[in-house]
């Protein structure tokens, strides 16, 4: 997941707050005060407080929170479904807080695409209008939008399904209905608000795989938003963890692994699967110069760290993380997975 | 059952109070019980006439002079008659296409969208009853009631939708079009004649106007309503594709809208099927107008031909605007793979176009052939039966036996000991002011001050006005009916919500006495109580029954299960789980269902002023008949849309006092 360094979406101290008294609210939440305290004095509700952040081409930036962390606010912030109380959002290059509404929706036609948590699919539409409704909007023709939208369904894997209704599919299948919609406008930047926590288990399971391997092919820049710390560390190049608004740490998943940096980030850490959800990717250090010998055993960049822990304990040598196409990637060391393991224990 | 009567809603809401409040309430009880003794005391007696506003002058006045310058005034030369004519000309040219095409393309066009929309007995069913309007040779007259029918639910659509487009996107109109439209509903269709009347005369035009604004409310509000309900993540999606406003509107919205504004239409068009019969009154023509003056020759026979038609014809719409409200909705059901239209299969439907497309063919060589009346050898009357059934029933059934039993020693029962006691107690037993007072302190007890005084001004406005006895006339109809007809629900509605299969049972026969028009009911009733003020209660009674039933099915049913199993798993019995648990928890929607009674009833017991049932009805029948009498029908609209407000605020009050304090 090679992520070139130009920053897609930036944001720079970002607030929104519900309620009136804003100035007030705000002094008190930079202060200190906590939400409980302000919620009593102002009666405002301090949602985004102050956040800073960017997000590479071809990066996938999670945000993880608990419900009420106000990670669905930043999601609707940044990408301008509410106005934003202060802050500088940049997305692809255009100011959002300058841009006209005609600039936005511009934007938004060429740029952007969200898949939401509850699918936000149209019922009196057919799938394959539901997914060229972005394209509808943008005034393509009929038959050139039906095209696109039918060659999308059959990348998520609904081939055939074009002509039915939403409602007739399952779960699983109305959300590849809404990452389709989202991929017929081919945005640059795709946020996704918590898109599979409506998912039983198993349906999740597979859609995140699912999305690794897309994402692998497509490398779009993806914001995702999630309450479910293991499909952080599935999904993430980089990890965001909210709390009451603010972010409290940001960093690979690795990191957040190794070096919690408070207790809050760390009660996720120790309640994770880690072994089961991180990819040996996640912990592959660069080739650098090391001649591979080929007898060192080899594992892929999806495979899961617990998959390599045969290897690592019969080897005496680092393991070889190849690529799709087959040919090395990086080393994953001994060393590295024990400190990761053995942070998680503590 | 004279208590209930009595104690009506204001003493329902007092001891709704009492159990949260009960200081209040006792000072309050103490208050009524003061004025009624003060007042009997003073022997004050009914509202006094010289007090009269003497607004019927001022309306005759207006009316002389409307009536003198209709041809000259440029109120009349600019601005109306050119709209008069043109809504003229418009229902005319209706008629005239709709008499052009062959007799036989109709039972088949009419059988042929109701198989489609509701399957294949649907379908015959709606044949055989357009057969039958011609059989009774009431064609001419279905068409003229169909074409002002149609051009009125046009209009309103027009209107209506527009209208809750705005109320939808702008608050402030929201704001005034609500209680716009909640004031509108509580009136009786019958108050809206009199206002165009006094403008227009009698005539179509009036009628159509009349019937353009009563229609209006429901699809009002259901289009506000379903543009509110679209599920705001279908919105945000819509938005986050860079869709403008309008495009979100009319791809997202208005689509997603769709079955609750066509279920408004629905309901738009069965209030605007209700008014057109009724508007016979001011000239409208149709088959209200045959309805009319068989009623008034007591032609019961020609009354129920013309009547069935009616009917007939209010099912056939009722049931395809309902259909194809429900068909977009079916066509996309649930489960892979479903491409159902539920009761109508694939085959069917390709039946249906084919017949349709011969249809269309034939209608258009038999209407320039000529094929344009209904033919004569197809004609047969039932009337006669019907006029021997009702001289059979005459002699028969109202006084079985001489045994006392019968519907004359019932009609008296009702007359003696009912309404003549609660009229001469209201009107004049307990002293006006008094009567006002228990109205101010009922509003009080049911939600405050606003509406205390709210009851008070509008009950002084009925004195003032001239109509406190009429009023109260009136009141004491409907009270007892409402009284009878809850007395009869409740029980029903009770056993419906206990079992599906009693449920199953009244269902379509409720959904059939839901679909007719008020004014038609009086037709039976006639038959079987003479004239006079009890056949306008039996059929205020027959029209409210499906309302109390159902809402008292429906406020039982949300009883949520697990309450049940509670009250039963500690040894209740079922009737002290329905006295302690069930009806406590349905009490709010009870208080609906009266609310619904009551606003059936006046409306209904309005309309029976036409068989004698006096009151407001008369007065305002008489205002309709005669263009003397409309400053007086006037009035007693007024005081008829008072009456309404005040009730209707009441018992909303009482239901809402009565939702447990959760839920609020």
């Amino acid at each position: 997941m090679g992520a070139a360094m130009e920053p897609i979406v930036t944001v720079s101290g970002l607030w929104k707050i519900f309620g009136k008294k804003v100035d007030a609210a705000r002094e008190l939440a930079s202060a200190g005060a906590d939400r409980g305290q302000i919620q009593a004095e102002t009666g405002c509700l301090v949602a985004v407080h102050d956040v800073t952040f960017d997000v590479r081409a071809g990066e996938t930036f999670v945000v993880m929170g608990l419900s009420g962390s106000g990670k669905s606010t930043l999601v609707r912030c940044v990408s301008r479904l509410i106005e934003p109380t202060s802050g500088d959002i940049d997305v692809c290059g255009t100011v959002l807080a300058d841009a006209s509404d005609a600039a936005l929706r511009e934007l938004r036609r060429s740029k952007m695409a969200m898949v939401f948590q509850h699918f936000g699919l149209f019922p009196h539409r057919r799938v394959v209008d539901n997914v060229a409704y972005g394209l509808e909007v943008q005034g393509v023709g009929r038959d050139e939008r039906h095209e696109r939208a039918r060659e999308v369904l059959t990348t998520v894997g609904l081939d055939g399904w074009g002509d039915h209704y939403p409602q007739q599919l399952s779960g699983g299948m109305q959300q590849r209905v809404g990452l389709a919609r989202a991929l017929a406008v081919e945005p640059e930047v795709l946020f996704f608000d918590e898109p599979f926590s409506a998912l039983d288990p198993l349906i999740r399971r597979d859609m995140q795989d699912e999305l690794v391997a897309l994402q692998l092919e497509l490398q779009r820049t993806i914001v995702f938003i999630t309450h479910d710390f293991a499909e952080a560390l599935r999904l993430a190049d980089r990890i965001a963890i909210m709390r009451d608004g603010a972010f409290t740490q940001v960093g690979t998943p690795l990191e957040i692994l190794t070096q919690p940096a408070d207790d809050y980030v760390r009660a996720f850490t120790q309640d994770a699967p880690i072994a089961k959800v991180l990819p040996a990717c996640s912990l592959m250090q660069p080739l650098g110069d090391v001649a591979i010998d080929d007898g060192w055993p080899r594992t892929t960049e999806t495979a899961t760290l617990e998959s390599a822990l045969p290897f690592l304990l019969s080897s005496d040598h680092p393991v070889v993380v190849c690529n799709a196409e087959g040919n090395p990637a990086g080393l994953l060391h001994p060393d590295d997975v024990a400190a990761v393991l053995e942070q998680n224990l503590r | 059952m004279r208590q209930t009567v009595e104690a009506g809603p204001p003493a329902g809401a007092g001891s709704a109070a009492a159990r949260r409040r009960s200081p209040v309430a006792v000072v309050l009880a103490t208050a009524a019980v003061a004025l009624v003794i003060v007042g009997f005391a003073a022997s004050v007696g009914a509202f006094p006439e010289s007090w009269n506003f003497g607004l019927a002058d001022p309306i005759d006045r207006t009316r002389r002079w409307l009536i003198n310058n209709q041809t000259s005034h440029w109120l009349y030369t600019v601005l109306l008659n050119p709209v008069t004519d043109l809504a003229d000309a418009g229902i005319r040219q209706l008629e005239t296409i709709l008499r052009w095409f062959p007799w036989y393309v109709y039972p088949v066009v009419c059988g042929l969208g109701l198989w489609r929309v509701r399957g294949r007995l649907a379908g015959a069913l709606g044949f055989c009853g357009v057969v039958i309007i011609g059989m009774t040779d009431l064609w001419q007259q279905g068409f003229a009631t169909l074409a002002l029918m149609a051009v009125a639910v046009f209009g309103s659509l027009l209107a209506g939708i527009p209208l809750g487009i705005a109320a939808w996107r702008n608050d402030r109109v929201a704001g005034v079009l609500r209680p716009t439209l909640d004031a509108m509903q509580t009136m009786p269709g019958f108050v809206y004649l009199i206002p165009f009347v006094l403008l227009f005369g009698i005539g179509r035009v009036p009628a159509l106007i009349a019937t353009v604004i009563f229609a209006l409310p429901p699809v009002v509000r259901l289009t506000d309503i379903g543009l509110r309900n679209v599920p705001n993540p279908m919105v945000e999606a819509s938005e986050m594709f860079g869709a403008t406003d309008r495009q979100t509107l009319r791809l997202v919205r208005i689509p997603a809208a769709r079955p609750a504004i066509l279920a408004g239409a629905n309901q738009t068009t069965m209030l605007a099927m209700s008014m057109v019969v009724i508007a016979a009154f001011i000239g409208a023509g149709g088959l209200g107008q045959d309805v009319l003056r068989a009623m008034r020759d007591i032609d019961v026979g020609e009354a129920s031909e013309a009547g069935i038609a009616i009917v007939i014809m209010a099912i056939i719409l009722d049931r395809f605007t309902r259909g194809i409200a429900t068909l977009g909705e079916r066509g996309r059901g649930h489960g892979p793979g479903s491409h159902g239209d539920g009761s109508v299969s694939a085959a069917d439907i390709a039946a249906i176009r084919w017949i349709g497309a011969v249809t269309a063919l034939v209608a258009l060589v038999g209407g320039i052939v000529g094929h344009h009346e209904f033919p004569e050898w197809l004609q047969w009357h039932y009337a006669p039966y019907v006029n021997d059934i009702t001289a059979w029933a005459r002699d028969n059934l109202y006084d079985i036996g001489s045994s006392g039993i019968g519907t004359g020693p019932l009609s008296d029962f009702i007359t003696l000991y009912l309404v003549t006691p609660l009229r001469e107690l209201l009107s004049g037993g307990i002293p006006w002011p008094a009567m006002i007072g228990l109205g101010v302190l009922g509003g009080l007890a049911a939600r405050g001050v606003t509406l205390g005084i709210g009851i008070g001004i509008a009950l002084f406005g009925i004195g003032w006005l001239g109509m406190w006895e009429l009023s109260m006339d009136t009141l004491a109809q409907t009270l007892v009916a409402v009284a009878v007809t809850l007395v009869i629900a409740v029980p029903l509605g009770i056993q419906a919500s206990h079992s599906d299969r009693f449920q199953r049972l009244m269902d379509p026969v409720l959904d059939f006495m839901q679909t007719i028009p008020s004014f038609v009911l009086l037709v039976p009733v006639i038959t079987l109580f003479h004239v006079g003020r009890i056949p306008g209660i039996i059929a205020s009674v027959v029209y409210a029954l499906p309302a109390a039933v159902h809402y008292t099915d429906l406020g039982l049913r949300r009883v949520p299960a697990e309450v049940h199993e509670a009250a039963t798993s500690f040894g209740a019995t079922r009737s002290q789980r329905l006295r302690r648990v069930e009806l406590p928890l349905a009490a709010p929607e009870l208080m609906v269902a009266v609310n619904q009674v009551i606003m059936l009833v006046l409306a209904m017991v309005v309309i029976a002023g036409l068989v004698g049932g006096g009151g407001l009805g008369l007065e305002t029948v008489n205002a309709l008949r005669r263009s003397d009498a409309v400053g007086r029908g006037f009035e007693a609209g007024i005081a008829i849309v008072l009456l309404a407000g005040i009730l209707d605020r009441l018992t909303r009050g009482v239901a809402d006092r009565l939702r447990p304090p959760a839920a609020t």
